[in-house]
């Protein structure tokens, strides 16, 4: 599968609060067409509510979200999920749920008012779970997969909506090893289809490794922002994180590695 | 996709309705068979089964018909606006508003609007109500359900006052509404009732994919496209309204919008919010409550609502009490 | 070491004796009200004159024979409520723990009803009875408690407390509907009202008050430690088993006799502890002390409020407790102090 249509998402000098308290103020952002950006930053620095704030799910208290141009708020939500899909955190699905059930939802933002499930429709569910590997799970209920496997089955789900766009909210965070690396993988290969796609990480090495364009973020501000073999220092460690560790590069891939993270003297 | 489980599951539970009708037209003081029941529905009995029929008891078991649909529609679409199978319209003191307010009505205290549309703007200050109590949690949450007991508890004490101020007549004119019952209805209501359902049905069922993906989280259900607010105003409208219209027929027999939901859930694919086989479930629960409240002690009768608080009531203790709570949010 | 203990001893220096003062004076007022207004073509100040020993006879009767009683009914009542709820809540640790919400008061009056309607008569009888629907009542909720994973999520109690009142209250109408002689009777039993009820139920009741009181004394100090936790009250000694068999009991006493003299009256059990708590702090034995003034207060005030606000008719006590009980259960939820929410 690959995309014909691609679509730009940008920021427009966007404030984001939680009530009255402001989250991020003043903030723009282009996600780079066709690349894996991956968000950064320590906990509580905004970054969740800024790919929120991005895929239209947190109200901006300013400036504006332009998807194609477009001011996001103002284009009809489903217009929206067709051309960007969003993979939100700590999600929960009705009990007994199939894998099947669940990437068949993808679709709704394709199906009109009360129109059945067409033969585009069913194409795009078999791409989706082939290309998240679900294949042989479709007819399993979630609640009795694994965390990789249930993860894998919402990335479908936001595969089947076939956008040129997919967001994701932590898409490893309950994760372990094995997993991590399987999801992060699948991202990969959605990128290579042509897919644009934004993720908040919260681990850096994962990000350097797999992102190429890095959004740094502290207390609601982008402090650096580029490819990550560029823009990731042991300065710019220090500034996120406070802690001090040196910089190498992987033999195998040439990403920034972090090693000796430690606490300042 | 068409799915076939689902539509099965419909067409058991339409054929099951049929029956309890059926049943329900025929048994009573005078037993009428079932085949002359039939013939006197299509208009060719005798004068007395005729009467007994279409002039006795087709308009209650319409009625009840039609209170029992609205309310498990009322019931599945709030746990599903609520994702909490215990937000139904009996628990979060929606019913107990909506039948002080028709009890208002008929004994002529503050208003002297129609049953109908007291019923109803009791419903609808009732959730307003639970809803600014529950505050940011919304309706996520026990907060709105005990905010729900609460004014509950409020509506059933106003009852009660009005009840025992006025003359023993009004209030014993008003009484069924308290414990739920048939025998409360008029024409009129019922007539409401019906054009209430029939449209609310139909707007349910060009939401229904919508409603669907509600069953996420919020997050979720934006990402696939779906308008979260006019959604949710249109839900919860829409589940005021039909409670607000069949209390005005029944009175608080709030356990059918709990339990109908329940079986039909139950029996349909997980996934898709069963309203229509809620409906017809919460309809038959209706006939055949009514059923057994005329004819376990007759000629006593007993109201609506007082059988199914006894059959419900250990069900939804069962549910509360058992030893799982994850299922239940 | 200094830190750990300051929390205590700020609770400690917690001023107790001034609320509790204050509670009892506040009592006397609203006993007073209670004798000078109410029912009777008496007005305030010839009541008053008759309370000074120069009022008219008739005054007098008034104030004696009918306001009197009634007074004291309702003191008794509202002791026995605010102290069952004080040891339930306590016992289960669940603010909401209310014998009315959780289902104890309609048991009772459900066995009221059905003594009732099989021919009971006497008020010594339906008080045995009241105290034993009550007594079932408890033991209900209190293998509700021990049910996992239900014992600290007070909502969910709440919830199942309150569709078992929804099914006894069911049950009640229903043997309503069967005997219309005994309606009349189980309604005057039922609905929750001060009015009018003999002292000969009083007499009956206060041998089982007396001994409630006197369990309270011997159970107070161990119910302070479970507060604790169980290990730690097993730690300095204490028998929670015995403990809890023995709290249940004297819930059981408090409510069915509330029960027997005033009908199930929801929320008192709730309001009550509540106020006192937010005096007393988290020492129940400071709560249950205050609960001595505050309870009386609450029910008797109720009951003149009930008498003044509809008058010449009488708005039945229940529906009053009501109206107060819900915004308090609101105010509990909404500070979201529960664990669960």
């Amino acid at each position: 599968m690959s995309l014909t249509e691609t679509s730009t998402l940008m920021a427009e000098y966007i404030t984001l609060a939680h009530r009255q308290f402001i989250v991020a103020e003043n903030l723009s952002l282009r996600l780079p067409p066709g690349k894996v950006t991956a968000i950064v930053g320590p906990n509580g620095c905004g970054k969740s509510t800024l790919l929120n704030g991005l895929a239209r799910i947190h109200a901006l208290r300013d400036g504006s979200v332009l998807l194609d141009g477009k001011d996001i708020h103002r284009l009809p939500s489903k217009e929206v999920a067709r051309k960007l899909a969003l993979l939100p955190q700590d999600n929960t699905a009705p009990e007994g749920l199939t894998v099947a059930d669940l990437v068949r939802f993808g679709r709704q933002p394709h199906q009109g008012w009360m129109a059945q499930w067409s033969k585009e429709d069913q194409q795009a569910f078999d791409q989706a779970i082939q290309a998240a590997d679900v294949a042989e799970l479709a007819g399993r209920a979630l609640d009795t997969l694994s965390g990789g496997q249930r993860q894998r089955a919402w990335i479908a789900m936001a595969v089947a909506q076939q956008t040129p766009l997919l967001l994701l909210d932590e898409p490893t965070s309950a994760l372990d090893l094995g997993h991590q690396i399987e999801v992060f993988e699948l991202i990969r290969a959605l990128s290579g289809q042509g897919k644009t796609i934004a993720m908040v990480v919260h681990d850096l090495a994962s990000a350097c490794r797999y992102a190429d364009h890095m959004v740094a973020m502290k207390n609601g501000t982008i402090i650096e922002e580029g490819a990550p073999a560029e823009i990731v220092s042991p300065e710019l460690v220090q500034e996120l994180y406070g802690v001090s560790c040196d910089l190498i590069h992987d033999p195998a891939t040439g990403s920034p590695l972090l090693v000796n993270v430690r606490r300042n003297r | 996709m068409p799915d076939k489980r689902n539509a099965l599951v419909n067409t058991t539970l339409l054929g099951l309705l049929i029956l309890a009708t059926i049943i329900s037209l025929a048994t009573g003081t005078v037993q009428v068979s079932l085949l002359d029941t039939l013939r006197a529905l299509a208009g060719n009995a005798d004068p007395m089964t005729d009467f007994v029929i279409n002039e006795l008891r087709l308009s209650r078991v319409i009625a009840g018909l039609l209170s029992g649909a609205a309310l498990a529609m009322a019931g599945c679409l709030m746990q599903t606006l609520a994702r909490n199978r215990l937000a139904t319209p009996g628990i979060i003191g929606i019913d107990n508003a909506a039948t002080a307010f028709a009890v208002a009505s008929v004994v002529g205290v503050g208003l002297s609007l129609a049953p109908s549309a007291m019923a109803l703007a009791g419903a609808a200050a009732a959730t307003a109500i639970a809803f600014g109590l529950a505050g940011a949690n919304g309706t996520r949450g026990y907060r709105f359900i005990v905010a729900g007991i609460g004014i509950g508890a409020i509506a059933g004490a106003v009852t009660q006052v009005m009840l025992s101020r006025v003359a023993i007549d009004a209030a014993n004119a008003a009484y069924p509404w308290t414990v739920g019952s048939l025998n409360a209805r008029s024409g009129q209501s019922v007539l409401v009732l019906g054009m209430g359902l029939t449209a609310g049905y139909l707007v349910l069922m060009s939401l229904s994919r919508a409603l669907n993906t509600l069953q996420f989280t919020d997050a979720v259900a934006i990402a696939l496209g779906t308008r979260l607010k006019a959604t949710r105003i249109i839900g919860l409208g829409l589940a005021v309204m039909l409670t607000g219209l069949a209390v005005s027929v029944c009175g608080p027999v709030g356990l059918i919008a709990l339990l109908a939901p329940e079986l039909a859930r139950a029996l349909y694919r997980p996934g898709k919010v069963p309203l229509t086989a809620a409906a017809l479930t919460g309809a038959s629960f209706m006939l055949i409550a009514d059923l057994l409240g005329r004819t376990l002690f007759a000629p006593l009768e007993i109201p609506v609502g007082i059988i199914t608080a006894i059959v419900g009531s250990p069900y939804l203790l069962w549910i509360l009490l058992k030893p799982s709570p994850r299922s239940l949010t | 070491m200094l830190n750990a203990l300051s929390p205590t001893s700020v609770v400690a220096s917690r001023a107790f004796f001034p609320p509790l003062l204050a509670a009892g004076f506040l009592l006397l007022l609203v006993v007073l009200a209670s004798l000078l207004y109410g029912a009777g073509p008496v007005s305030a100040r010839d009541a008053m004159a008759a309370l000074m020993a120069n009022g008219t006879e008739e005054a007098w009767f008034v104030v004696t024979e009918l306001r009197l009683p009634r007074t004291i009914i309702a003191l008794v009542t509202g002791l026995a409520l605010g102290l069952a709820g004080a040891l339930l809540q306590s016992m289960t640790r669940n603010p909401l723990a209310e014998p009315g919400l959780l289902g104890v008061s309609a048991g009772s009056g459900f066995a009221v009803a059905l003594a009732i309607l099989l021919g009971a008569t006497t008020a010594t009888l339906t008080t045995l009875v009241a105290q034993l629907g009550a007594l079932a009542g408890c033991a209900l909720v209190i293998a509700a408690t021990r049910v996992q994973g239900l014992g600290n999520d007070p909502v969910r109690l709440v919830l199942a407390g309150a569709t078992l009142t929804g099914l006894l209250l069911a049950l009640t109408s229903m043997l309503m509907l069967m005997d219309q002689r005994a309606a009349d009777e189980i309604r005057f039993w039922i609905t929750g009202s001060v009015a009018g009820k003999p002292l000969s139920i009083l007499w009956a009741t206060l041998p089982s008050i007396t001994l409630a009181l006197v369990l309270i004394a011997i159970a107070a100090r161990p119910l302070a430690a479970m507060a604790l936790g169980e290990k730690a009250a097993v730690g300095l000694g204490h028998h929670p088993g015995r403990i809890r068999f023995l709290i249940t009991f004297t819930v059981a006493l408090l409510v069915g006799s509330a029960t027997a003299l005033a009908g199930p009256l929801i929320f008192v059990g709730l309001v009550v502890p509540f106020i006192a708590r937010a005096f007393s702090g988290p020492d129940i034995r400071k709560t249950l002390w205050l609960c001595v003034p505050v309870g009386p207060a609450v029910v008797l005030g109720a009951d003149v409020v009930s008498r003044l606000i509809a008058a010449p008719a009488e708005m039945p006590l229940g529906v009053i407790t009501a109206l107060i009980g819900a915004p308090v259960l609101l105010a509990i939820v909404r500070a979201g102090r529960m664990p669960s929410l």
